[in-house]
């Protein structure tokens, strides 16, 4: 995987040799605004149905190994 | 070390995150509650359940907007909201959406008064600026859970909406790092932008301090405590982490760039983790969200919508109602107070006598009791006919004082509590006078020194009387009874 | 052949007359659609089907055409959804172990939108892993096999969808592209396949890969069929903050078979004999010809930047989804590694279990052109490069309504031929990643055969002009008789070597 990671590094280094001084980045494929969305609230998922595809859960609390603090 | 603070300077920058006041969350319409079992105040965004989208919440935009404005910044016309990306079992997505290069809000400021009484003076503290981003869930360890090998996740809070408002490296004390906390979480409530409960996790802080030999004018390397969730803790970590600082100095060592923590049972900061090791969050523009864009227009309404400030009500409070600076501040540091303040002045018409009211004995029970002024069942109108009562000679200071703290904890009608308390104020002629006989035939060798002319022992004579009124007869009768006995 | 499989290997308008004609019902129809998946299983084209919903689905269909109540073109149609758009009650893999078991619990747009037009979701077609491919090969379900010839791919990412209509499992379905990725399957295919504009339809739903690129599309037998998917799916979604504000355009009242006028730029970087199948060149140029003959006028234009687009997608591409991945972690859903230690345990194995090679590749690359150091030098340099070639359509466009390319510079390639080759895989995709790094919509039919494979024709339109792009394709199709070329039937069975990660 590191020689094709290499190989393809070395393929987009091909973008090098462009001057883009001066211009400006494409995020999208056009140019508008974000939206905005009404505060309105909906209710809320059933909690069963949040749950559901949860590999371990407790109640409906998903379940993680223990999760420390971390310390220097 | 008892004099460090003539040799050291302490250099003090915060970083407050405090939820928005908003009926659903920053990105998803899931609704924003408090105390739910887990997972109940949840939408399939806040899950990240493949193919989800975010969309802003217009309202949250708007609050950003108001906060902007309050602290005199800059409101930026395009603002980029990028991804953070780190991981952790709170973190849903993988990553937060926040903003990062161009933020919603830059350069504001607020003031701040320091020291106490006559020796109070305001500072201008800078603000870099405030940014719009998302809350995390919350991690639970309980050694009920799995036996405490496990910790369960929970994403009610994941969403909420959140600014971080990051202050300049200007205070110097922990005490201003606490007056700065105070005035903020005071201008926040002022303009409805958040509730900002210490207690439910609304108003968080995170302090950068470094300190240096007085005279210096280079930073020392800086520290950043971690989580600070009152403001007793706020000054005693900044104290505490200051004195670590300083006797690593002294003793010939040097602080390195570490996120710390605070443990309030020993009083003492810990370093969590080193800034070496800090993460790489790879930040980059959220390609779900376009860039936001603010029409001048749009700055310009919310202006024109924008509550009365702290900073100018109490100006009003000085000029409108001629209270004094000292006590106009103290009514407007929380907006409840200042509104209770001015509906009690204008209920009764004696803006002073409410100002003495509420800044002396309501602010004292409120302290005591450990409450806000709203979870009280005192009333504005109940202080305002509390007032009357004494304005109107019916009830004296003693008396008031008494029927007071019976308001605060139950509420109820002053003149009522008066009248089943027995406390209604004498100032019936005839019962006074039978009172100031009593006691001129008890006193026979005080009343001629009256009688010669001397003033001074007519005080005690009053006590007397008062004594044995129960507090109940009014002073000026009293002494006017006094006076036409002994001297005719 | 029964009279339902007959009715289910035409075309869309075909179906809705024998529908309507109670010639056959939609129960009937689904089911011939549901047995066609089960025939051609061996292709690992259609992989999941969805039995209970399509033929409760067709039950409603068939009640609401009975009573003359039918809601569109597409009532009791049936359609293939591709593994990365979720529904309700339904799984969605991503052709990934790291989605093995999960079950939406919501709809996407399209799938909602389709469902009140009452089409019948009969199954999910196999893909690339997380749609990151071009040759449906890097999939949990093994690779799919080309209805025109077993030993070779479909295509990809969308490969299963493409060769579900090829094969005639459904007149419809649904694909998502990213660089190409419905495009170049239709092509090796030999369908139509049609990326609209950015924002055209929600991507809510659609699992994301990188989302400044992708873009659910049609599949269908004729630019008609594609047409009439289209407009039944577009227009704003406000769960999309990415949903364009404008209302879907009207396509299928405007296929009037003209192209008089019409000016068709050629990209000379396009037309470059090196690195093309004189096969697929050939054919091109008679397309050419024909639309020549029909009164389109072509000029050559030029678009400076082509050489940089393998290079740009693929930065973007990465670093998207680098982050757009980083949800699976085996906490809320999806694979979950066995007994973790710890919590970094659960996230390293949970993942590196989860993925499959290519998409680990990819995040790896994606994690690395982001990081601090790098992110100006990679991502940053791409976005840049991205608006040049954004301006390089601008400037073509100034000279002509609408662009002409060969879909891919080849016709299908062998199972395997590229699988250990990522770059040269990469390099496939150079006639397609550029419509998705400008926004714009681009159109893919069929323009005859070359050694006895389908080849694709691609149709590039300016930003938001669909219409143009189907009239012009709906015109060639009348003049020729390409898209009625079908795979040999029936398909022999498949020969062996089948890569890595079968299931």
């Amino acid at each position: 995987m590191a020689r094709d990671l290499e190989q393809i590094l070395a393929h987009v280094a091909s973008l090098d040799a462009l001057d883009t001084q001066g211009v400006p980045p494409t995020l999208h494929g056009f140019d508008l605004p974000t939206p905005l969305r009404p505060d309105r609230a909906v209710p809320a998922m059933d909690p069963e149905l949040a749950v559901l595809n949860a590999p371990a859960r407790q109640g409906t609390a998903f379940l993680v190994p223990k999760v420390l603090e971390e310390e220097g | 070390m008892a004099d460090w603070r003539d040799r050291w300077e302490l250099v003090i920058g915060l970083e407050v995150h405090t939820h928005l006041k908003t009926e659903s969350k920053l990105f998803s319409p899931a609704p924003v509650r408090y105390g739910e079992p887990p997972n109940h105040s949840v939408h399939e965004i806040d899950l990240a359940l493949p193919g989800v989208l975010p969309v802003l919440n217009e309202q949250a935009v708007e609050l950003a907007i108001r906060l902007g404005l309050a602290i005199h910044a800059t409101v930026n016309p395009v603002s980029v909201f990028a991804r953070k990306n780190y991981f952790y079992p709170d973190l849903p997505k993988g990553y937060q959406i926040s903003q990062y290069e161009e933020p919603i809000v830059s350069k504001g400021w607020l003031e701040i008064e320091v020291g106490k009484g006559e020796q109070s003076e305001r500072r201008r503290i800078g603000i870099t600026r405030a940014h719009l981003e998302e809350d995390a869930g919350k991690s639970i360890h309980d050694d009920a859970i799995a036996g405490g090998a496990d910790s369960a996740i929970d994403l009610n809070r994941a969403g909420v909406p959140l600014l971080e408002i990051v202050s300049e490296p200007d205070l110097r004390t922990p005490e201003e790092a606490s007056a700065y906390l105070r005035t903020l979480r005071g201008i926040l409530r002022a303009i409805q932008v958040s509730d900002a409960d210490m207690e439910k996790g609304q108003f968080r802080c995170d302090a950068n301090v470094s300190v240096r030999r007085r005279g210096e004018t280079a930073f020392g390397t800086r520290t950043e405590i971690k989580n600070l969730n009152s403001f007793a803790h706020v000054e005693d970590a900044i104290e505490a982490e200051a004195l670590r600082q300083i006797e690593l100095i002294e003793d010939g060592g040097v602080v390195v760039q570490a996120t710390m923590g605070y443990d309030p049972e020993r009083r003492r900061t810990h370093v969590q983790r080193l800034k070496e090791n800090a993460d790489d969050y790879r930040y980059f523009p959220d390609p779900d969200l376009i860039e936001l864009r603010i029409d001048p227009a749009r700055i310009e309404a919310v202006r024109a919508r924008l509550p009365e400030l702290p900073e100018a009500r109490r100006a009003r409070f000085e000029s409108e109602y001629g209270i004094a600076a000292a006590d106009a501040g103290l009514l407007t540091t929380s907006r409840t107070l200042a509104d209770f303040f001015e509906a009690t002045a204008r209920a009764c018409g004696s803006p002073k006598a409410a100002a003495n009211w509420i800044v002396r004995d309501l602010l004292r029970e409120l302290k005591e009791r450990d409450l806000e002024v709203e979870a009280t069942k005192l009333t504005p109108a109940m202080l305002a006919g509390l007032i009357a009562l004494v304005e109107g000679g019916r009830l004296t200071a003693r008396s008031a004082a008494e029927i007071f703290p019976v308001l605060v904890s139950e509420g109820g009608d002053p003149e009522r509590l008066m009248a089943e308390r027995g406390l209604e104020a004498v100032s019936d002629t005839g019962a006074i006078d039978g009172l100031v006989e009593q006691v001129i035939a008890k006193h026979a060798e005080v009343v001629a020194q009256v009688r010669a002319g001397d003033d001074k022992p007519l005080n005690f004579l009053m006590g007397q009387v008062m004594k044995a009124s129960q507090g109940k007869a009014e002073p000026g009768s009293v002494r006017s009874a006094l006076v036409r006995k002994i001297r005719g | 052949m029964s009279q339902a499989e007959k009715v289910l290997a035409g075309s869309l308008a075909d179906q809705r007359a024998a529908l309507d004609r109670s010639e056959i019902n939609a129960s009937e129809l689904a089911a011939a659609s549901l047995a066609a998946i089960d025939r051609f299983a061996d292709l690992a084209l259609v992989v999941t089907r969805q039995d209970e919903a399509a033929l409760r689905d067709a039950e409603e269909s068939a009640r609401r055409i009975a009573a003359g109540r039918a809601r569109s073109i597409l009532e009791g149609i049936p359609v293939v959804l591709k593994h990365n758009i979720v529904q309700k009650g339904e799984s969605a893999t991503c052709a990934s172990h790291i989605l093995e078991g999960f079950v939406s619990p919501y709809d996407a747009t399209v799938v909602e939108r389709l469902r009140a037009a009452g089409a019948v979701f009969v199954g999910r077609a196999n893909m690339d892993e997380f749609a990151m491919g071009s040759s449906t090969e890097s999939s949990i379900y093994g690779p799919s096999r080309n209805p025109w010839d077993p030993s070779r791919s479909c295509g990809g990412s969308s490969g299963g969808s493409a060769g579900a209509v090829a094969a005639g499992i459904a007149p419809l379905a649904l694909g998502s592209d990213t660089g190409g990725s419905i495009r170049q399957p239709a092509s090796f295919c030999g369908v139509v396949g049609f990326k609209p504009s950015y924002g055209r339809v929600s991507r809510w739903g659609l699992v994301a890969f990188a989302s400044s690129l992708d873009q659910i599309g049609p599949f269908a037998r004729r630019v008609s069929d594609c047409a009439a998917l289209f407009e039944q799916m577009a227009g704003h979604d406000a769960r999309d903050s990415t949903s364009l504000p404008e209302p879907a355009p009207k396509v299928c009242e405007r296929l009037d078979g003209d192209v008089a006028g019409l000016t068709i730029g050629l990209p000379k970087e396009y037309f470059v004999e090196s690195g093309v199948d004189p096969g697929v060149l050939a054919r091109v140029r008679e397309a050419i010809a024909e639309l020549e003959g029909a009164g389109a006028k072509f000029v050559e234009v030029s678009l400076p930047h082509t050489t940089h687009t393998i290079a740009t997608y693929y930065l973007i591409a990465t670093a998207e989804a680098s982050s757009n991945l980083a949800r699976y972690d085996g906490v809320r859903y999806g694979r979950r590694a066995k007994d973790p230690v710890d919590l970094e345990d659960l996230y390293r194995r949970s993942r590196s279990e989860g993925f499959g090679a290519e998409v680990k590749r990819r995040i790896l690359l994606g994690t690395y052109v982001l990081s601090a150091g790098y992110y100006d030098a990679y991502y940053g340099k791409a976005q840049r490069v991205r608006t040049l070639i954004r301006r390089d359509f601008e400037a073509a466009f100034r000279g002509c309504d609408l662009i002409l390319t060969p879909t891919a510079p080849e016709t299908a390639f062998r199972l395997g031929e590229k699988s250990g080759d990522p770059l040269a895989m990469y390099l496939s995709d150079v006639y397609t990643v550029s419509a998705n790094l400008a926004g714009l919509p681009a159109l893919s039919l069929p323009c005859g055969l070359a050694n006895g494979l389908p080849v694709g024709l691609q149709l590039l339109g300016k930003p938001l002009d669909e219409v143009t792009l189907m009239r012009v394709g709906d015109a060639f199709e009348r003049r020729t008789p390409h898209h009625r070329l079908a795979p040999p039937a029936p398909p022999a069975p498949p020969a062996p070597p089948a890569p890595k990660g079968a299931a």
